[in-house]
């Protein structure tokens, strides 16, 4: 395993910065839903240690709710691709007040297809917290109403992002030097 | 709509570990975690919903590689206090363990029954190690004996709640765990 400082480019966001914007983003769902319920749900994996440190600083009455999605073969995830639910949620979310939560919007593919078929369930609401947004990337539109931070085109991880399922533990944002990472056998 | 979520300090006994207890020791645990794996890739598996948050912050303690896995699993017998029967996976891992070390993390174990059978049917796909990590013990109510290798607090046999642990599905996100009076507590519609 290489040593994530071997190919570190930059911390692009630190942890003060990433826990100070997050409880900010938590604040305005607070206000946005004071008198309500509300349901947040994760999709898997990236957005645990998003959604861990959110959910503690949310004051209205609260339930979590868990997805997790795969490509049908490979390219699926691109344009236009269907996605493949491997785990559905528990909660019917008829009637709910829901705002999915994500690490990053990249394509908006997989969480375009997401939210198209949340919505088929009718949800009172259904709305997007994303920490991180890469827009160059967008090929589907997605609405984002909650929003961390907006990111440039790089190759980006720690803080529940991983390469190759490592360094999603670490406790902030970074871009690695893609020359200099190996990907581990 | 049904009826209001309550207020969970209307039904809370007590705070049972507070926050910067559960900080501490998740740390530690860490540390020892990372002390007794060095130079051996780890693959951690959360077991959802209840070890999430636990997951979370121990992993941000661990010091050496490992990657990250979550199963999501359910009893086919009914209710909170009868978890005799089988587990079925509702999402299984999409790593293949054979041949890695692996560490079960747990919010809670209690009958041990659950645990029992997730051990046994990940030793079937043949890990070179399979051990557990849970936050908390509830000693008391063992019925199945199961071997617990790293453990936050041993708790007594009450009915807890916060830090990931829920009541029907709420309190989740409390920063500190307690127990609850269930005569107070009043069930969401």
């Amino acid at each position: 395993m290489q040593d994530y400082k071997d190919f570190l480019e930059e911390v692009l966001i630190d942890e003060k910065t990433l826990q100070n914007r997050i409880k900010e983003l938590a604040e305005e769902i607070n206000r946005d839903y004071a008198g309500k319920d509300l349901l947040l749900i994760c999709i898997l994996r990236g957005g645990i240690v998003f959604l861990v440190d959110l959910m503690r600083h949310i004051t209205v009455p609260l339930q979590l709710d868990f997805m997790a999605v795969s490509s049908y073969g490979a390219g699926a995830r691109q344009s236009g691709g269907s996605v493949r639910l491997s785990l559905d949620l528990k909660t019917d979310i008829r009637n709910k007040e829901v705002v999915l939560v994500e690490d990053i919007v990249d394509s908006g593919n997989t969480i375009a297809y997401v939210l198209e078929f949340l919505q088929t369930r009718q949800p009172s609401s259904l709305k997007v917290c994303t920490l991180l947004d890469k827009e160059e990337r967008r090929e589907t539109p997605v609405p984002i109403h909650y929003r961390g931070f907006s990111i440039p085109n790089k190759f980006v991880f720690g803080y529940g992002l991983d390469l190759d399922e490592h360094y999603r533990n670490l406790p902030f944002i970074a871009v690695a030097d893609q020359k200099k990472y190996r990907t581990p056998e | 709509m049904g009826v209001k979520v309550q207020d969970y300090r209307e039904f809370m006994d007590e705070v049972l570990v507070d926050e910067n207890t559960i900080g501490k020791r998740v740390a530690e645990l860490g540390a020892q975690i990372s002390r007794e794996y060095t130079s051996r890739e780890l693959l951690v598996v959360c077991l959802l919903r209840g070890g999430l948050t636990f997951t979370a912050d121990l992993t941000r303690h661990l010091t050496i590689p490992h990657t990250l896995d979550c199963m999501s699993l359910s009893s086919y017998s009914v209710g909170r206090y009868a978890s005799s029967g089988n587990v079925r996976v509702n999402l299984d891992l999409m790593t293949n363990i054979e041949g890695l070390n692996v560490l079960l993390v747990e919010d809670i174990v209690d009958s041990g029954r659950t645990l029992a059978h997730v051990l046994q049917m990940l030793k079937t796909r043949e890990p070179r190690s399979l051990k557990v990590c849970v936050l908390l013990d509830k000693k008391y109510r063992r019925e199945v004996p199961v071997e617990v290798d790293y453990v936050g607090f041993d708790v007594p046999d009450k009915y807890v709640f916060g830090y990931g642990i829920d009541i029907d599905e709420h309190f989740r996100h409390l920063r500190f765990i307690a127990s609850a009076d269930m005569q107070k507590y009043r069930k969401t519609s």
